[in-house]
């Protein structure tokens, strides 16, 4: 199978055919819906795309909680610039975060001051990193979903089980199906049905929806990244919105087994277990963190290092909590494409390559300013 | 950034294999899907492999948007989902016939 079997899920006559499929769908339907899309990664397939232009008139697509850059909490992004301060470290993270604005500072302005800051595609290669420098400590900003926790988690015991000491992990992990539950809990948001997050799901299982069916009775289809993907997708969630039920159904067939991966998911709680957990927009919810686990307490950063980051707080007119929510669009910040751009971000919904901002700012502009 | 894309395990040693995409090749560790071998494709995550890339259905979604753009979609297709076998619409895409 050659990798070119992608573009046929990008193909015009296959996108044109399952629009209009989708056309009669939506006009099966008793009223207007709205269908988050709970993935950064979709957000940006969407804007990218023009998908949400493109939708009939009725079926309106809400962007959600789903950049794990986004979502984490200005305390936490403190807390990490504190660390990286210190002498002797060496702070290593994912890219998006270098240029995310803290409460005084973001990463980048404290690599100025002189913090060694590294950005890594991978935690192989931090963990390299703290092979090859065993007289400083490599932090690890652990953030993002349950995508990427797992490779987190196996650093961790890699490091554990190699006796690599000076290898941490401040953790900020969050969990999806949790900020589900908490969002179908907000009164305001009035959403119909999710379309849910294929690589997360890759990992936990579809049936980690499961409370968000039986509970508050909204469909859930886990879609994959293309255009087709994501327009069959939406043809499912509309056929389920149009007989009203709600089921877990599988879009992203190529690429999610029905159990998920296991193995993933088991060294996951092997190195962590549940906590609660701040995320920006949303606040705390319980129990949708990831704490590492005590016998892995040498490699926990937030163990190790007792910074005090002091009072943290989000940028003035930023709504960027409001936007992770659905409960905002960009263009109804006064900020956005003003002082909000690519080049000057403010908040970290217009740094991320998966930022609901950046996404509209870069694809979107026409419609919203 | 869940993003993941699709490569091919080139080489494969222990749990440290080589994948292929694009024409490039990087190191990969397989420790979070320890069934993956060579040859197989694999979608890949921060320099992690995840998730199997199953052929066989992404070919069967593939073969649904070729029958419903050549219209001959004859809504006897499968309506599997993966998930327990059956949900509302299966696909989404049964039940339409060419004179739709």
């Amino acid at each position: 199978m050659p990798l070119s079997f992608l573009d046929d899920f990008r193909r015009g006559d296959h996108v044109r055919a399952l629009m209009n499929r989708l056309e009669k769908s939506a006009a099966a339907l008793e009223r207007p819906v709205r269908i988050m899309e709970v993935c950064g990664t979709h957000t940006m397939a969407i804007s990218r795309h023009g998908i949400r232009q493109a939708l009939p008139p009725n079926l309106k697509l809400i962007s959600g909680p789903g950049c794990p850059v986004c979502v984490t909490a200005n305390s936490d992004i403190d807390t990490f610039i504190e660390m990286a301060l210190l002498p002797g470290v060496i702070a290593t993270t994912f890219g998006d975060m270098l240029r995310v604005p803290g409460t005084r500072m973001g990463l980048a302005e404290a690599r100025g001051r002189g913090a060694r800051v590294q950005i890594v595609y991978s935690t192989l290669d931090a963990l390299r990193l703290a092979r090859e420098n065993p007289e400083s400590k490599i932090i690890f900003f652990g953030i993002g979903f349950e995508t990427t926790a797992p490779t987190i988690a196996a650093a961790i015991a890699e490091a554990s089980s190699s006796g690599l000491d000076n290898f941490l992990v401040l953790s900020a992990h969050k969990t999806v199906p949790r900020a589900l539950t908490a969002l179908c809990s907000t009164p305001e948001l009035a959403v119909d049905a999710f379309l849910c997050p294929g690589h997360v799901t890759a990992m936990i299982g579809p049936h980690a929806y499961d409370a968000v069916v039986a509970d508050y009775g909204l469909p859930c289809v886990i879609a994959g990244f293309e255009p087709a993907d994501i327009l069959q997708s939406l043809i499912m969630l509309c056929g389920q919105l149009a007989v009203g039920r709600a089921e877990v159904a599988l879009q992203y067939t190529r690429g999610v087994r029905p159990d998920g991966n296991p193995t993933a998911m088991a060294l996951l709680h092997q190195v962590f277990s549940p906590c609660d957990a701040e995320w920006r927009g949303l606040g705390v919810i319980p129990g949708s963190g990831l704490a590492i686990r005590d016998e892995f307490a040498a490699h926990d950063a937030a163990r190790h290092f007792q910074v005090d980051a002091g009072y943290s707080h989000e940028p003035r007119g930023c709504l960027c909590g409001a936007i992770l929510t659905g409960l905002k669009t960009p263009g109804e910040c006064g900020l956005f494409g003003k002082a909000c751009t690519p080049d000057h971000p403010v908040g970290p919904c217009m740094v991320s390559s998966e930022g609901t901002c950046a996404a509209y700012y870069l694809y979107e502009t026409n419609d919203v300013l | 950034m869940c993003l993941a894309i699709p490569a091919k395990i080139v080489s494969i040693d222990n749990q440290r294999a080589t994948v292929e995409v694009g024409g490039l090749t990087r190191e990969a560790s397989v420790v979070l899907l320890p069934d993956a071998g060579l040859g197989d494709y694999v979608l890949m995550h921060a320099g992690f492999a995840i998730s199997l890339v199953d052929e066989d259905e992404a070919l069967e979604t593939i073969r649904l948007f070729e029958q419903l753009a050549g219209g001959s979609f004859l809504g006897e297709g499968p309506s599997e989902t993966g998930l327990d076998g059956l949900s509302p619409g299966g696909t989404g895409l049964d039940g339409l016939s060419p004179a739709e």
